[in-house]
């Protein structure tokens, strides 16, 4: 479809009373499409009014210009008509005569009884024919913005925009004007620029979402196409596949720009204390399980022993967060996935590179692959099974979640369904969902089926939801799973303080995996402020027998390892394995320089000191090649030749990565 | 099924009860004013007691001037007219003036209102103007009409026009921004916009400044016509004092303040007419 409407590169600076300068928009690019409805999201004070009424000819874009069918839009007109905030109906005017005010100027050309008709038509499209003479004053408020309504389509403008329409009713009211906005919009084929703060009303009316950053200076952040069918209602938006992930994204958008406005207002200084350079630290955790570390070491008092008396935990909605969190140093650490590192360092899925170190493996094993329990009705069982599902409904796509691309799960997932010959790009769709909504999407049949960390797994098998077809103990058993991540040059800055993380968190992991102490543990983590889930939930593999939903549960002691068997180490042999799964499948680059790149992510000295400093010995592990499960084996020595061994891969790309990138780095949000 | 019948006794509209409730309520809303303006009599009647009192007491002026009230209607030509002719006359003048004062206050109001040039070059000098006294105005108006009966109704005019418009001014200013972007919107033309937004959202405006106007009115054409002469109820007055009769005066007194009440509720009606059912968007 071709462009109908563009906002080329538009600014809008406001002169102030005091002589200075209020920028409210800064280079808004924005094409529209005819018959598409787009929502302007964001929050308030983001300059969505503003561009509003700039596309309505009501103000004048400082630099730049709206153009509508290729022509400079200079002057409001009928052809862009207004729904405004507020009604904005004449008071001393009927409902018809409001209607009529309109048509009349508007449609001069027409005769007069075509006019009637038009009107008496639009008072019946919003069901007001009972109201017809009635003033506003005698009207509610959904009635008065069904009139504004009327009196909008009636003039047949070729962009309709909507200033919050329904922002002042209520949810019932809201509710079903939607419905008839959206069939009007339908049938009559408008092209729609409506702003919102509603969510759930922007997915449900629009096609594209536009995400607006916070003034000044307020840019479009991100635009979200809706790829839910037409004609849409509201159940079949809420059940379709991608309506959790486009809510989650548009939700986790939001906060991002709250957070970075309390950013703004409260700049962090780094309290030195204790001999330490900065003791006042943002630690970014996702709920899960193995956040136990963490939890333990501030609810146990490990930080406090090792001087870092001010310790925030701060949960974050998704592993996107945590990533964007260190990036843009809202954080000062965070427990990470195992890739995210090296996957941050190398520049991921096309990313902005940030170098990112770890001295610590927090965390092994703790996943498994929960399946949706149709599939066991349909009799899969295990992976041969799955193969064969899929072999007989080639129609019918599996779709899986995954935390993070770089995600121990997404790797090992993938790996998982290669090795039956399961093209994980091809035979199924992966999907990246946080982990505290797997299961709420595997319920709403968004997905089949995923791999994450607990409680998740065990809140499907619990609710009779889902069923474990893997853990990682049958994949790869004591494989590397969460890191303690921290910017490079925040390492650099703060070495002291780098160290001390350190070894608080050894004595929080060492202390985890006491058996006496896994009581504790499993109870500081049901607490609201870290996972909150359910102890039932929480319990199996940390404490308890592990169910997987067939047959009867299993002790599994090493399903979380926390220390035991030298799991601290961050290991580099397995580092490299990891970078060669995730150059197998396009996520990064694969390093020709990849010695350089395990020596500068993977901190073994920060590592080793840390560890006699507390007094644990032979940490080390040995380096030797990885057997997995299939048999194969990854020598370490030779990880390209590897590579070109595989059988289903994508193109790998083999280069030298630099990672001094001089070029500057652009602090944009999360794209 | 009694439910019906009951439902019919409810509904029946004679009630005596009700009606006596209503009665009582309105008595209890009129006691207190009536007591008041009781003692009021009284303590002016126990001051003016006594024989050598300067002024007359409440039944002295009855007894004067009960040929006045009971016979407001009678004219012996010249000056010499019931008080309702001279009250009349005092009316028509306010009558003419103010309507003048309106006309032009309301047009000069919308042209100030609607043309910022017109409002920075005029307002100062409207904003000085208004702040002169009426009877300020009586000389010049003499000294440019050389007649008695014109230089009153300029005076009135004078008065009445400032509060006209400056407040028509206000309310075409206080437009609502939403209803001149919804005509901007619309691309209304001149006539369509001052008719269907401009004029009907000032009205209110509009009102307040004529209220404010008739009362100016009605105090400024006292004063004028005790100067001018003539008929007229402000000469009446001051023909009174001229001839002693205090009785006379305070009759009189009495009527302008009644007059000018009830021209006060007749404009607070006419707006009522027009803004009630707009009241509120």
């Amino acid at each position: 479809m071709s462009i109908f409407a563009e906002v080329d590169h538009v600014n809008r600076v406001f002169v102030l009373p005091d002589g200075g300068e209020y920028i409210a928009l800064s280079n808004i690019e924005l094409k529209i499409r005819k018959g598409e409805f787009i929502s302007l999201v964001g929050h308030s004070g983001c300059g969505k009014s503003t561009l509003l009424n700039l596309i309505a000819g009501l103000d004048k874009p400082t630099q730049g210009g709206i153009i509508l069918e290729g022509r400079q839009v200079t002057e409001p007109g009928p052809d862009r008509m207004v729904v405004f905030q507020n009604y904005s109906l004449l008071p001393w005017l009927t409902v018809r005569e409001n209607i009529a005010l309109a048509v009349d100027s508007a449609m001069k050309s027409l005769p007069n009884g075509e006019r009637r008709g038009i009107i008496e038509h639009h008072i019946d499209l919003v069901g007001l024919r009972h109201a017809a003479d009635k003033r506003p004053a005698h009207l509610s408020g959904g009635m008065k913005q069904r009139v504004a309504i009327a009196r909008a389509l009636a003039i047949r403008p070729k962009l309709l925009l909507l200033d919050e329409p329904f922002g002042a009713l209520d949810a019932l009211t809201r509710g079903g004007l939607q419905e008839q906005l959206m069939r009007i919009c339908q049938e009559s084929q408008v092209t729609c620029v409506m702003v919102t703060h509603d969510v759930d009303e922007a997915l449900l009316l629009s096609d594209r979402v536009v995400l607006m950053t916070n003034g000044p200076a307020a840019y479009v952040g991100q635009i979200l196409d809706v790829p839910i069918p037409r004609p849409r209602d509201r159940m079949s938006v809420i059940k379709h596949p991608s309506y959790y992930t486009l809510r989650s994204e548009v939700v986790y958008f939001l906060n991002q720009q709250r957070r970075a406005k309390r950013q703004k207002a409260r700049q962090t200084v780094a309290v030195a204390r204790n001999g330490l350079e900065k003791v006042n630290l943002d630690l970014g955790f996702i709920p899960l399980t193995d956040c136990a570390p963490l939890v333990v070491a501030k609810e146990r008092g490990f930080f406090e022993k090792q001087g870092l008396t001010e310790v925030n935990l701060r949960r974050e909605p998704s592993w996107k967060a945590i990533e964007s969190g260190v990036r843009n140093k809202r954080l000062d650490g965070a427990m990470m996935v195992a890739g995210m590192p090296l996957g941050m360092t190398l520049g991921f899925n096309g990313k902005p590179p940030v170098p990112v170190v770890t001295g610590i493996t927090l965390s092994r094993n703790g996943n498994a692959i929960t399946f949706h329990r149709r599939f066991l009705d349909a009799g899969v069982r295990n992976l041969a099974d799955f193969k064969g599902y899929i072999a007989a409904n080639p129609d019918q796509k599996p779709i899986l979640g995954i935390v993070h691309p770089t995600s121990m799960h997404n790797l090992m997932l993938r790996y998982w369904l290669a090795s039956a010959g399961i093209d994980p790009d091809r035979d199924v769709n992966l999907m990246v969902i946080p982990p505290a909504q797997m299961v709420a999407n595997l319920k709403s049949g968004g997905i089949d089926g995923y791999c994450v960390g607990e409680p998740w797994n065990s809140r499907a098998v619990n609710e009779g939801l889902g069923f474990v077809m893997a853990t990682d103990l049958d994949i790869w058993p004591g494989h590397c799973e969460k890191m303690m991540g921290v910017r490079e040059d925040w390492a650099t800055a703060y070495p002291q303080t780098h160290l001390a993380l350190v070894k608080a968190l050894l004595e929080a992991c060492d202390y985890c995996d006491d058996p006496r102490n896994r009581e504790d543990v499993a109870a500081l983590l049901s607490r609201s402020e870290y996972v909150g889930a359910d102890p039932a939930d929480i319990r199996p593999g940390l404490v308890d027998a592990y169910a997987t939903g067939l047959g009867e549960p299993q002790d599994l002691p090493r399903f979380n390892q926390f220390a035991f068997d030298k799991t601290n180490c961050p290991d580099r042999t397995e580092a490299l394995w990891m970078m060669t799964q995730m150059a197998r499948w396009g996520i990064i680059p694969f390093p020709r320089n990849w010695i350089e790149v395990l020596d500068r992510v993977r901190k073994m000295e920060v590592f080793s000191a840390a560890a006699q400093a507390v007094g644990m010995m032979d940490l080390g592990r040995d380096r030797g090649p990885i057997k997995m499960f299939d048999g194969t084996v990854f020598n370490p020595d030779d990880p390209v030749q590897y590579l070109q061994g595989l059988s289903i891969r994508q193109e790998i790309d083999v280069r030298e990565v630099s990672l001094d990138s001089s070029r500057p780095r652009v602090d944009t949000p999360a794209a | 099924m009694t439910a019906p019948v009951n439902i019919k006794g409810n509904r029946s509209k004679f009630d005596p009860q009700k009606l006596l409730e209503m009665t009582w309520s309105k008595v209890r809303e009129l006691l207190p004013p009536a007591i008041a303006i009781l003692i009021f009599l009284v303590v002016w009647q126990l001051f003016t007691n006594s024989p050598d009192s300067n002024l007359p007491s409440p039944i002295r002026v009855v007894e004067d001037t009960w040929e006045l009230i009971i016979d407001p209607f009678f004219d012996h030509g010249g000056i010499d007219k019931g008080l309702f002719w001279q009250i009349w006359t005092s009316l028509q003048r306010v009558a003419l003036g103010f309507s003048l004062a309106a006309i032009i206050g309301i047009g000069l109001g919308i042209l100030i209102g609607t043309n910022k040039m017109m409002y920075s070059a005029l307002d100062p000098i409207f904003q000085v103007l208004r702040t002169v006294p009426p009877l300020a105005w009586l000389p010049i108006s003499l000294a440019g009409f050389q007649q008695a009966n014109p230089s009153a109704i300029f005076v009135i005019f004078i008065t009445a026009i400032w509060p006209i418009i400056i407040n028509t001014t206000e309310g075409v200013l206080q437009i609502p921004q939403d209803y001149n972007n919804v005509s901007r919107v619309l691309r209304l033309d001149r006539k369509t916009y001052f008719f269907k937004i401009l004029f009907p959202s000032t009205v209110p405006y509009i009102f307040t400044g004529l209220k404010i106007g008739i009362g100016l009115s009605w105090l400024a054409i006292i004063a004028a016509e005790m100067l001018i002469g003539g008929v007229g109820i402000g000469f009446f007055i001051w023909d009174s004092w001229n001839s002693s009769r205090v009785s006379d005066i305070i009759l009189a007194v009495i009527y302008v303040g009644i007059v000018g009440l009830l021209l006060d509720k007749f404009i607070t009606f006419l707006g009522s007419l027009v803004v009630a059912e707009d009241k509120s968007s």
